[in-house]
């Protein structure tokens, strides 16, 4: 079981949270063009890395702010937290 | 009565409590503080079993979680636990065991025929033999190895016991109390750390308990008890016996399972059998001590061949003699104490060391009191069917490989010793990357991964004095790094024997034209041949060679088996150990209960349930519950002895002619509000709602990004920058976390709040040609006519004192209303309705009526939205706004979304207008074409239709729109049905919506 | 018209669990808190409000995790930025509430009726929550309250008072039989009154 420092309540345990993607994801503009590949790729492709992973988590049960995690996907080691609008 | 083998005046047992017990229905007799071993060996038993696969005799290896053999059946009936391990099972008044894996009785086996068959019966064997004639597998040889199989017997009742969870936090959790443990405890609580020391065996001090030593001018054992009364006088410490820390988990939490209640005779009624500790530690220190490593040589497994610190605990903790004519067989000098424990108590016993000599104090001491040893001498053999009697010893050649002299010695013990394994298993799993040590002879930890250290003989550090130094100073500089304090304790003085090193020489050599089985994992029956065999079969992994063989892979995991398994496994390859690798280590350390594991997460309350404010009324009309997600709705409600089918018709039937009341409180409800409001729901739904008037609902439905159909649901302009919206049951948990996600991570720009009020509000569907009657009797001060509330209007009112909101919403295709009442007030409401009802024939329905008239309307629900479909799919393409982008708009662009013979949603009714379809059912051209037959679509929904009386369902059709008309089939060959169909338009009533807007 | 609280028909008032031989003033209490106020306060993010100029009920709004304002009879508790849940036995409040927070610059919508509230009350307390809770309760102080779950139930634990450790335990009120459930259930082993 994870132990994620949430930015706004501090340390919690995994079950507090819900798991929320890539977060590197930015959704394109609404109303702009965007080639079918560009789209695609917003919509399906993601990286799977053996390693550090960006990612963003939901705290369900507490003060429910989505907020982004650097984690390792093989070992679980969270390196790092922070709110939506930081710099991870 | 007898309890020959026990010796007077040794031992921490309790003399003054005498216990009775059974074993094989026999009854025995033994002392408080007994194990099960401990109180049979005591009565001079040692053939406790037979062995997994040869059915061979066997007895006691160890004294505690080292043990493979001596696993017994503990009670019967609801309380019967299977696979118990003897040495641990604490003596307790009533204690009832019997042997396992033998019949009819663990002295005279019928199973042993195998062990007469053992050359066919190899490692590997599983995978040569039964193979062939095919068929024989089902009916022959399978049902009888299912019942050779096994070890134990499986309650078949429920586990009768409560078990409960904890979770902890601390600075410091400590596994293993003895000296290394004992002194990090004790530093790091002194120096203000919140510490837990956990010991898994009912006493504490480790190897204090039986090694000669002091610390401090105390007996070992005195000061790990003043310790231990210290530490429990302090309130920053938790100390825990009979504590297992079984598991190392992620972010340094672990998880240690507590024995609060078997060893106690009458405990209360609620205190818990067991306690399962979750603890997050920000330092662990792991003091798990070592296990001995057994010698291999032939015939090494019989009742009365055990590790020689067994026999030690078994004389100095409970004062029991493991036999009368011991033989000490070792290559090491910790054995030495164990054939001088027996010399103290009156037992001549014989020493046969491999090694050529060895001048440590142990052996002075042991030539001091007259011990007779042999040295380069080994057992190579021993005979005693049920137990040892006799040893073939020989004289080692000078490079160890062949015997000069052989000759037999009685005995009725042999008490092996290998040297010693650290106990990494904490660590290990914890992501340590240990090493091998060659001077221990065994892998130790190396590189921590998580916040934890390893002390003590764990850490391969098997001197007293450094043990406690290492233990001090860690606990000292662990507390100091988390509280900042400086109090450093200092190191008590400490005396020891000394011992000199082992020789790496543990598997006996067979002499020449021999062929004795010499076993290394003794719970699986895997001998030095099987891994011979592994090996020769070209099994180079040590992984590979483990399964092949299952060595290690028994109830013990290993425990005495792995380190000789490796390194056989290497010799044979001509590798170093560190080579050939180990096996990964994996938690529980010793098995744990699974009632355990579950708490109290058990019978009605294994996951929560929601109930509505108006549930207790539901339930009190006879209302059949349906599980909702969590929530439970009705169903339907019986009346008299009727059917689901016949109450759910009846119930559509008076909604149709009528007007029926039905709870909707499930349903999401998302208050939103903020400037952005309008243009957020924009950005959401399909359809537009910057120009929703005030006081007007309208439909909405969502997309995933992906184009597909994720959620529909009404929502109401309460005023200028406040909406409600609604959900399905199913998705209200889901949409909420999507809102929340687009308004703080995509665009955060947006000023919008949204909160979930599901349970701020009751809520009731009033539906039927009657429901505005009755509604203008619920509210008499408000115009509910056609005009002043039209079709998706919205007001507010007073519902006899009580404020409600009334939304001229409907799910059923009928005039039809939802009234939401403050939650308190639900039951107010509904026992208002059904009072000014009655006259009307009003009757309340359940989900099973909801979906029928939703179905024979065409409205879409979750069996239409599955994940799969488009807006287009469910008719719903019209709602696609061309004006603006929203959510999933882009998708929709795709070549798949766009190909015209897309599935479409249609109707179907069965030909013979009698046979219901199968919900699921697939849609084809000719049933009786040769498979593969193209599927064209399949049934989503089926009800049956109250309006025309006959079985209609909704289906996904390939072309639907284009294929009604035509005649298909409808096939479920799970159901073995296989029905012609006609397809029909999916709005089978009311196709013009009439009946919402009258 | 009296509303019915969430637990009028589950909880039960008398002794129970391993009671026997215990003093009942040293036992564990279990009472339902009816007829509060609950109000959840947002302040948009355009806001130009200076939080420190509004009191309610002369209390301030707390600025972060885990803080609680509170007087005897209303408690403001920190829910997440910007958001705070307004908890009073003053029904008056969500008119002061209103009438302080203007409607340009808060979202304030009145949730009193969506949640089953639980009071535990004794030593034991702490050890009770610990059986379902994975929260680090060395570390939550008087007047502190944290989101959390409860064997998988989402709940708001607000530590109102010591002397003995009282906390008031908010869950939706649907699940507030099956909450109820595994609090007095947790409680059997240390004996509890029902008040």
């Amino acid at each position: 079981m994870l132990e994620i420092k949430c930015p706004y309540c501090g340390k919690r345990s995994q079950n507090e949270f819900s798991y929320g993607g890539d977060a590197s994801l930015k959704r394109p503009q609404l109303e702009k063009e965007i080639s079918d590949k560009d789209w695609d790729d917003f919509v399906y492709f993601r990286s799977n890395p053996r390693g550090k992973h960006s990612e963003l988590w939901h705290h369900v049960a507490g003060c429910r702010q989505w907020f982004k995690v650097l984690r390792n996907t093989a070992t679980h080691e969270i390196f790092k937290t922070a709110k939506i609008n930081e710099e991870l | 009565m007898d309890q020959n083998f026990r010796i007077d005046k040794a031992g921490y047992i309790n003399r003054n409590k005498k216990i009775s017990f059974k074993f094989n229905g026999k009854k025995y007799f033994g002392y408080e503080g007994d194990t099960l071993a401990s109180a049979l060996l005591a009565n001079g038993i040692h053939l406790v079993g037979r062995s997994f696969k040869y059915h061979r005799p066997r007895g006691f290896i160890g004294a505690g979680v080292d043990e493979p053999n001596a696993q017994v059946q503990l009670y019967k009936g609801a309380k019967t636990e299977p696979n118990a391990v003897a040495t641990l099972v604490e003596l307790v008044e009533g204690l009832e065991a019997t042997s396992q894996n033998c019949w009819p009785s663990v002295s005279f086996d019928f199973g042993a025929i195998n062990n007469l068959l053992n050359k066919f019966f190899p490692a590997g064997f599983y995978y040569k033999t039964f193979m062939w004639p095919k068929n024989f597998w089902y009916k022959i040889y399978e049902p009888i190895i299912r019942r050779a199989a096994g070890l134990g017997v499986a309650p078949l009742k429920p586990d009768p016991d409560r078990y409960e969870h904890i979770f902890e936090h601390c600075d410091l959790l400590v596994a293993g109390s003895g000296p290394s443990g004992l002194a990090s405890a004790l530093a790091a609580a002194k120096n203000g750390a919140r510490v837990i020391l956990a010991e898994d065996k009912s006493r504490f001090g480790g190897s204090l308990l039986t090694d000669e030593v002091t610390i401090g001018n105390k007996k070992g054992k005195d000061w790990a008890d003043d310790t231990i009364t210290q530490l429990k006088s302090m309130p920053n410490v938790i100390v825990k016996n009979r504590s297992q820390v079984f598991g190392y988990y992620d972010h340094n939490m672990l998880v240690m399972n507590e024995r609060t209640k078997d060893h106690i005779k009458d405990p209360h009624k609620f205190t818990p059998r067991q306690k399962l500790w979750y603890i997050r530690a920000k330092e662990v220190i792991i003091s798990t001590g070592s296990i001995e490593r057994p010698l291999v040589f032939g015939n090494n497994d019989r009742p009365g061949i055990m590790l020689a610190s067994a026999a030690k605990e078994y004389m100095k903790v409970y004062g029991v003699l493991v036999g009368k004519k011991p033989i000490i067989f070792t290559n090491n000098d910790s054995a030495y104490d164990t054939a001088i424990e027996f010399k103290k108590n009156g037992i001549d016993p014989l020493v046969i060391d491999v090694r050529a000599n060895s001048e440590s104090s142990a052996i002075k001491e042991a030539k001091n009191l007259n011990i007779n040893i042999k040295f380069s001498h080994g057992v190579i053999n021993t005979k005693g069917y049920l137990r040892v009697s006799s040893a073939t010893i020989g004289k080692l050649n000078s490079n160890k490989s062949s015997y000069e002299s052989l000759e037999n010695v009685s005995c009725d013990c042999i008490c092996v010793s290998g040297n010693w394994t650290p106990t990494v298993h904490l660590s290990s799993q914890s992501g340590n990357k240990l090493k091998f040590d060659e001077k221990t002879d065994a892998f130790i930890p190396s590189q921590s991964r998580q916040n934890e250290t390893t002390v003590g003989s764990a850490n391969g550090i098997f001197s007293l004095k450094q043990s406690l130094d290492e233990g001090f100073n860690k606990g000292y500089e662990l507390s100091n790094k988390i509280t900042g304090k400086n109090s450093k304790s200092t190191t008590p003085t400490s005396n020891e024997k000394k011992y000199g090193s082992h020789e790496k020489f543990w598997c006996m050599p067979l002499p020449k034209n021999k062929n004795y089985k010499r076993f290394v994992d003794f719970q699986n029956d895997v001998a030095v041949s099987d891994v011979e065999l592994a090996v020769r079969e070209g099994f180079r992994s040590i992984e590979h060679v483990k399964r092949y063989t299952t060595l290690g892979m028994a109830t013990d995991q290993g425990k005495t088996s792995n380190l000789n398994g490796l390194q056989l496994v290497s010799n044979i390859e001509d590798k170093i150990v560190p080579e050939v690798g180990h096996t990964t280590f994996r938690p529980p350390y010793t098995p744990v209960t699974i009632g355990a594991i579950v708490g109290r997460e058990v019978g009605k309350y294994y996951r929560p349930t929601r109930k509505s404010p108006m549930h207790l009324w539901h339930e009190k009309n006879n209302a059949v519950f349906v599980d909702a997600g969590l929530w439970l709705r009705p169903r339907y409600y019986k009346q008299g002895k009727e059917t689901l089918f016949e109450a759910s018709k009846r119930e559509a039937t008076n909604v149709r002619n009528n007007v029926g009341i039905c709870d909707v409180t499930s349903l999401g409800k998302i208050d939103i509000k903020g400037p952005d409001t309008a243009e957020f729901l924009n950005r959401v739904y399909t359809n537009a709602w910057m120009k929703l008037p005030v006081g007007k609902a309208r439909y909405g439905v969502m997309l995933r990004e992906d184009g597909i159909v994720f959620d529909d649901g009404t929502t109401t302009r309460i005023s200028e920058n406040h909406f409600h919206m609604t959900t399905t049951t199913a998705q209200a948990v889901n949409v909420l976390a999507h809102l929340e996600y687009y308004l703080q991570v995509v665009w955060p720009e947006l000023d919008v709040n949204v909160l979930s009020t599901t349970e701020q509000w009751a809520g009731v569907a009033l539906a039927g040609p009657n429901s505005r009657n009755l509604l203008s009797k619920l509210f008499p001060e408000i115009d509910v006519s056609n005009e002043s509330l039209p079709f998706m209007g919205y007001k507010e009112g007073s519902l006899f004192g009580v404020p409600a909101r009334i939304f001229r919403i409907s799910f059923s295709g009928e005039l039809a209303y939802e009234i939401n009442v403050e939650s308190g007030y639900g039951i107010f409401m509904w026992e208002k309705i059904i009072e000014l009802g009655k006259e009307m024939n009003l009757e309340p329905y359940g989900t099973e009526a909801l979906s029928t008239l939703r179905i024979e309307m065409g409205h879409v629900a979750g069996s239409e939205i599955d994940g799969r479909v488009i807006s287009s799919d469910l008719s719903l393409e019209g709602m696609l706004s061309k004006k603006k982008d929203f959510i999933g708009k882009r998708s929709l662009n795709r070549e798949a979304f766009l190909n015209p013979n897309r599935e479409k949603i249609v109707g179907v009714v069965p030909l013979d207008k009698k046979t219901m379809i199968p919900e699921g059912s697939y849609l084809v051209k000719d049933s009786n074409a040769t498979l593969p037959n193209p599927k064209l679509g399949h049934i989503s929904a089926s009800c049956w239709s109250v309006e025309y009386n006959n079985p209609f369902s909704l289906a996904i059709l390939k072309d639907g729109k284009k294929k009604i008309g035509e005649k298909l089939f409808a096939l479920s060959p799970l159901k073995n049905k296989n029905i012609e169909v006609e397809i029909v338009s999916s709005h089978y009533v009311d196709p013009k919506g009439e009946r919402v807007r009258s | 018209m009296t509303a019915i609280s969430p637990l009028e028909t589950v909880h039960k008032k008398g002794l129970f669990g391993d009671h026997h031989k215990k003093n009942e003033n040293d036992l564990l209490k279990i009472s339902e808190v009816k007829d509060l106020t609950i109000v959840q306060v947002v302040q948009y993010k355009r806001s130009k409000i200076n939080l420190n100029s509004i009191q309610i009920d002369g209390l301030d709004f707390p600025l972060q995790s885990p803080k609680v304002s509170s007087n005897k009879e209303t408690r403001i508790l920190w829910s997440a930025p910007n958001t705070w849940l307004v908890i009073s036995r003053k029904e008056r409040i969500i008119k002061t509430v209103k009438e302080k927070c203007n409607s340009d610059n808060f979202a304030i919508t009145d949730i009193s009726h969506s949640r089953a509230i639980i009071q535990i009350k004794g030593f034991q307390a702490k050890d009770l929550l610990k059986k379902g809770c994975p929260l680090n309760f060395n570390e939550l102080g008087n007047n502190n309250c944290a989101g959390t779950v409860f064997h998988g139930i989402n709940i708001v634990i607000d530590f109102v008072d010591k002397d003995p450790d009282t906390f008031n335990l908010l869950t939706l009120r649907s699940f507030g039989e099956s909450f109820y459930h595994h609090i007095t259930d947790a409680a059997l082993e240390f004996g509890y009154v029902g008040v």
